[in-house]
């Protein structure tokens, strides 16, 4: 398999239009500071800033790991290591009590960042010849090797139970000791904005523009003057770098690191969060951590079988939307700019909503199933959507089948118009063009 | 020397069960050129599906059933799957079956729950075929061999014999030309990847009883699967089996000896720290063979990939 | 940076090149110099080892023996990077661009290295006034300015291999290396990319691979004629016209070739 091969397909268009534009607005950048600072007050209960904590790390990871996928075309299933072993890192520093207790909290994730990237830097020196297979398999090694070795060397991985600090050991900063989550929540969300600023920007450099021609065509890249290998080392390097600032905003948040932090389960999270929202775009991975944490800790209130809904909804993007979230918004553009999206309000409002109904009744007789199956024996009563009844009967079954069926129907029907509008709304466009 | 008789022979078990897999897994990669993360996956339905039907017709039958039930479950993957997928390129196609595996794992707790489920061997071989040096080697362990043998000859036969063999082994090393030739490539991607998966069936089916049927048993030998095909080679069916057999042996071999670092390193002529308890090298003295056995192979092909990136038998880059 | 370069050391020297590849001897025992600014064609019959012998020029395959030097540099053992920073650009007989990026985005990474920016990760491309206008400039120059922000990969195959050229001549490398640059193109297209090539090429060396003799003759100052991995003749376009050598072995070839 040659490396070319190993690149998203360009007759795609969501992904030709990829964020490509020279100009940089400012406006996104401060609307989004805007809304991490005003997002406490709107949501002030711990709980919602725990989510919004777990959020900004998980922005931060898969903004990181898609300069390695969306944008240097590498596949990496161990990329949780280098988010592990910067976070490990500041824990021990957090243990270095002398050191510690001279250093402010907030510059806390430069050590992280650097301790993510020297190892970037180790595996990067071999991992990044190739790009392609080889390099997927590797990075699966070296994933499994050292998630494997945190269990044998606990002097540095703490073993089973992890290793933990006190992050209000470090040097206060005007007053701030970092005791109440309100204080963590303002370093994660600067961190994050510096961080995803300092990785758009790094798209913008010469280094991030030929990591883009390095994935599409290593072989010209080559005869421009540049060694394919050592720009991939680069952005390998810097993901590694804001990956090890992600793993030092876990450290600073839970204050506990343990094998989990390394092993491949992470690891397939970020690739799940990432490719879901998007590679193609920058902000894809963005949507893809905000959208995956609220089903992760909103549908797991829900139900026990959450883990199944995001596997479906994983594969299902993979087979008809690979260009992920952002994919999805960006096939508006064009409709958008010769301002007919409106065409298209109705038809989306028959079809979706259908559809959301439809999918509402499998997943209800998905629930039931689990509940005959597995509920102990002589509990026959169960709850779904406010509705307590009998799951052995017959009633709810047939309730559930009649309205998956109908809605189904209904949005099938519905779909021609959705189409036709769909290329009223984007036919005039042709031509203009 | 009893010893290293019985753990050659615990090691071959494994070895050819990982073969199994990655006989299937290989051919897989070296026709369609996709590394099918969920081919373990395939192994685990193997096993479920065979202790679902020994529940109703025995064990005999779930041997002779469920291979062909995940065969057919492969195919329709292959079809309605990663058929569509393809066209969006090969990061995609290994990110489905990516997600492939995470989702059966998910299915099989929905359906098995998720404890270990009383799969086991027939009760006419359960007895000791023969004993060395008072362990006793189990006719289960025979059977598994046996099977595992047979279906090797058969693979070597099928495909150094038959006129479909020979177009599959065209295919391994010219694809494109195959595909020229006016094969129905499609059909033949689909059919290697349906005996492909059965054959990870076969695996799941007899290793169920031994290694335990659960959730889990998919994730514990899908990454080793892959470390195998890649050390031998890809898309070579000799790598596969050399490699295989290696790693069965080196982890049966590591994990039965209980060598330790200390002792190696004071034959080099390091000296004890003093202070055992504060040494931050205390890891690296107190570590035992058993424990570093498990991480062996991942080391392997990281060696392997770093100074010969095609791998012991392939012919093409990885 | 190439200017100080000597006079009298040719552009590029090939000294006794041979390369096989398993039992097959594509490329037997190769001579040749290539004068600084000279415009060079190379031509011969379909399967005569001339991209092979672009291949080894380029560092894309290494050779089995003999020396190719640049401006008196040897290149054994040179990675493509490496080759391309002494000063040597090439294109591609298959079109070989940045088919997901715009076309003034290919023409500006064909410009980052030669400006200097190499790995750099703290300057911004758009702020880079002298990439901006390099890049706008050569769009000037191959006429694609109107498909300036177009993705390169849905430009007609003229326009593509017009922005091939306009990627190579990038660099800024003086000398060039053209594979069969009018490969499947009609006449009028031909004859659009050979007035290109002059206007873009002016004052470099130019090496260019033809197995069409008559594109190259209005081009080339000298013609050197490949058959079989060996050259059978080197000289000006009309004295390898009149030789009967060429004549012979050339219109054989391409006799057999089309049987």
């Amino acid at each position: 398999m040659t490396d070319q091969q190993i690149t998203t397909d360009p007759a795609k268009p969501a992904q030709r239009m990829r964020a490509g534009g020279t100009t940089v607005t400012l406006m996104p950048w401060i609307l989004a500071g805007l809304v991490l600072l005003v997002l406490p007050f709107i949501f002030q209960s711990n709980s919602a800033l725990t989510i919004m904590n777990k959020m900004s790390i998980t922005i931060i990871f898969a903004l990181a790991y898609n300069m390695l996928l969306g944008q240097g075309g590498m596949l990496s299933f161990g990329h949780a290591v280098y988010m592990g072993v910067g976070g490990f890192a500041c824990v021990h520093i957090m243990n270095a009590s002398e050191f510690f207790s001279m250093l402010p909290l907030p510059l806390l994730p430069i050590f992280g960042g650097l301790f993510g990237m020297g190892l970037a830097m180790i595996v990067g020196s071999f991992s990044t010849r190739k790009a392609g297979t080889v390099f997927a398999m590797i990075s699966l090694g070296v994933g499994e090797l050292i998630a494997a070795c945190s269990l044998i060397f606990v002097a540095f991985f703490g073993g089973e139970e992890g290793v933990s600090g006190d992050r209000t050991y470090a040097l206060p900063l005007f007053g701030i000791e970092f005791l109440r989550q309100i204080e963590v929540y303002y370093l994660v969300a600067f961190w994050l904005m510096l961080s995803a600023i300092l990785m758009f920007l790094f798209s913008r450099t010469p280094i991030g523009r030929m990591a883009n021609a390095v994935r599409d065509n290593p072989e010209r890249a080559e005869f421009l003057g540049y060694s394919a290998r050592w720009v991939r080392f680069y952005s390998f390097t810097a993901s590694g770098f804001f990956a090890g600032i992600a793993g030092a905003m876990f450290a600073i948040n839970y204050e506990i690191l343990t094998e989990e932090n390394l092993n491949l389960v992470t690891s397939g999270t970020i690739l799940l969060v990432t490719f879901l929202g998007g590679v193609g775009f920058f902000f894809g991975p963005i949507i893809g951590a905000v959208v995956f944490t609220l089903v992760q800790t909103v549908l797991s209130l829900q139900t026990d079988l959450w883990a199944i809904y995001a596997g479906a909804l994983f594969v299902a993007t993979v087979m008809f939307f690979p260009g992920g979230l952002a994919g999805l918004i960006m096939m508006h553009g064009p409709a958008a700019k010769l301002g007919k999206l409106h065409y298209l309000v109705l038809p989306y409002l028959k079809t979706l909503i259908p559809a959301g109904i439809g999918i509402l009744g499998v997943c209800a007789l998905v629930e039931m199933t689990f509940h005959v199956r597995h509920a102990s024996i002589g509990s026959n009563e169960m709850t779904l959507f406010w509705t307590t009844f009998d799951s052995h009967s017959l009633m709810p079954w047939a309730v559930a089948v009649a309205v998956s069926v109908v809605a189904f129907w209904i949005m099938r029907r519905n779909l021609p118009e959705l189409v036709a509008a769909w290329h009223q709304a984007n036919g005039v466009a042709k031509d203009k063009l | 020397m009893d010893l290293i008789f019985v753990n050659l022979i615990d090691g071959l078990v494994t070895g050819l069960l990982l073969f199994m897999l990655s006989a299937g897994l290989t051919l897989i990669f070296s026709m369609m050129g996709v590394l099918n993360f969920a081919h373990a996956s395939f192994y685990m339905l193997g096993a479920y599906f065979a202790y679902q039907i020994s529940l109703a017709m025995g064990f005999w039958m779930g041997l002779l059933l469920a291979p062909i039930i995940v065969g057919v479950l492969g195919a329709g993957v292959e079809r309605y799957g990663l058929r569509r997928v393809h066209q969006y390129g090969h990061v995609p196609e290994l990110i489905f079956t990516f997600g492939l595996a995470l989702l059966i794992e998910e299915i099989v707790q929905f359906i098995w729950g998720k404890n270990n489920v009383a799969y086991n061997a027939p009760e006419i071989l359960q007895f000791s075929a023969f004993a060395i040096a008072g362990n006793s080697i189990p006719a289960y362990k025979i059977f598994m061999i046996f099977i595992s043998v047979s279906i090797f000859i058969g693979l070597l036969f099928i495909l150094t014999r038959t006129r479909i063999g020979m177009i599959i082994q065209a295919a391994l090393s010219y694809p494109r030309t195959v595909e020229a030739l006016g094969h129905n490539v499609p059909l033949i991607f689909m059919g290697v990847f349906g005996v492909g998966t059965g054959l990870a069936g076969v695996a799941g089916v007899i290793a169920g009883p031994t290694l335990g049927t659960f959730p889990g048993m998919a994730f514990v030998l899908g990454s080793i699967v892959f470390v195998t095909i890649v050390i031998g080679g890809l898309g070579s069916l000799w790598g596969a089996l050399v490699a295989s057999l290696l790693i069965g042996w080196i982890t049966t071999f590591a994990a039965s000896y209980n060598i330790r670092f200390e002792d190696i390193l004071l034959s080099v002529g390091f000296s004890m720290p003093e202070n055992m308890a504060e040494s931050p090298f205390r890891d690296i003295w107190n570590m035992t063979t058993p424990q570093i056995g498990p991480i062996l192979p991942y080391l392997l092909m990281i060696i392997i990939l770093v100074v010969r990136p095609h791998g012991l038998f392939g012919k093409r880059d990885a | 940076m190439n200017a100080m370069r000597d006079m009298h050391i040719p552009a590029l020297q090939i000294e006794g090149l041979k390369k096989s590849f398993g039992k097959a001897e594509i490329i037997n025992g190769i001579d040749l110099s290539i004068g600084k600014s000279e415009r060079h064609a190379i031509i011969g019959p379909n399967g005569a080892g001339k991209s092979t012998l672009f291949n080894l020029i380029t560092g894309r395959f290494p050779a089995t023996s003999g020396k190719i030097s640049l401006h008196g540099r040897d290149l054994a053992g040179m990675a493509p990077y490496q080759i391309n920073r002494l000063g040597l650009s090439r294109s591609f007989q298959i079109t070989n661009i940045f088919p997901k990026m715009t076309v003034f985005e290919n023409l500006r990474c064909a410009l980052l290295w030669s400006k200097g920016y190499r790995y750099s990760f703290w300057h911004l491309v758009s702020k880079a006034s002298d990439l901006t206008e390099g890049a706008e400039a050569i769009l000037e120059q191959i006429n694609l300015t109107s498909r300036r922000d177009l993705p390169a990969g849905v430009l007609s195959y003229a326009e593509q291999r017009a922005l091939e050229i306009g990627i190579t001549i990038g660099g800024g490398a003086d000398v060039i290396m053209l594979d069969e640059p009018t490969a499947g193109m009609s006449n009028t297209e031909t004859d659009y990319i050979v007035e290109l090539i002059r206007k873009v090429t002016e004052g470099k060396t130019l090496i260019v691979v033809e197995h069409d003799m008559g594109v190259v003759f209005g081009l080339a100052d000298r013609i050197s004629v490949l058959v079989y991995g060996t050259i059978i003749a080197t000289g000006r376009p009309e004295e390898v016209r009149g030789n009967p050598k060429v004549q012979e072995a050339y219109l054989g070839a391409a006799l057999e070739a089309e049987h």
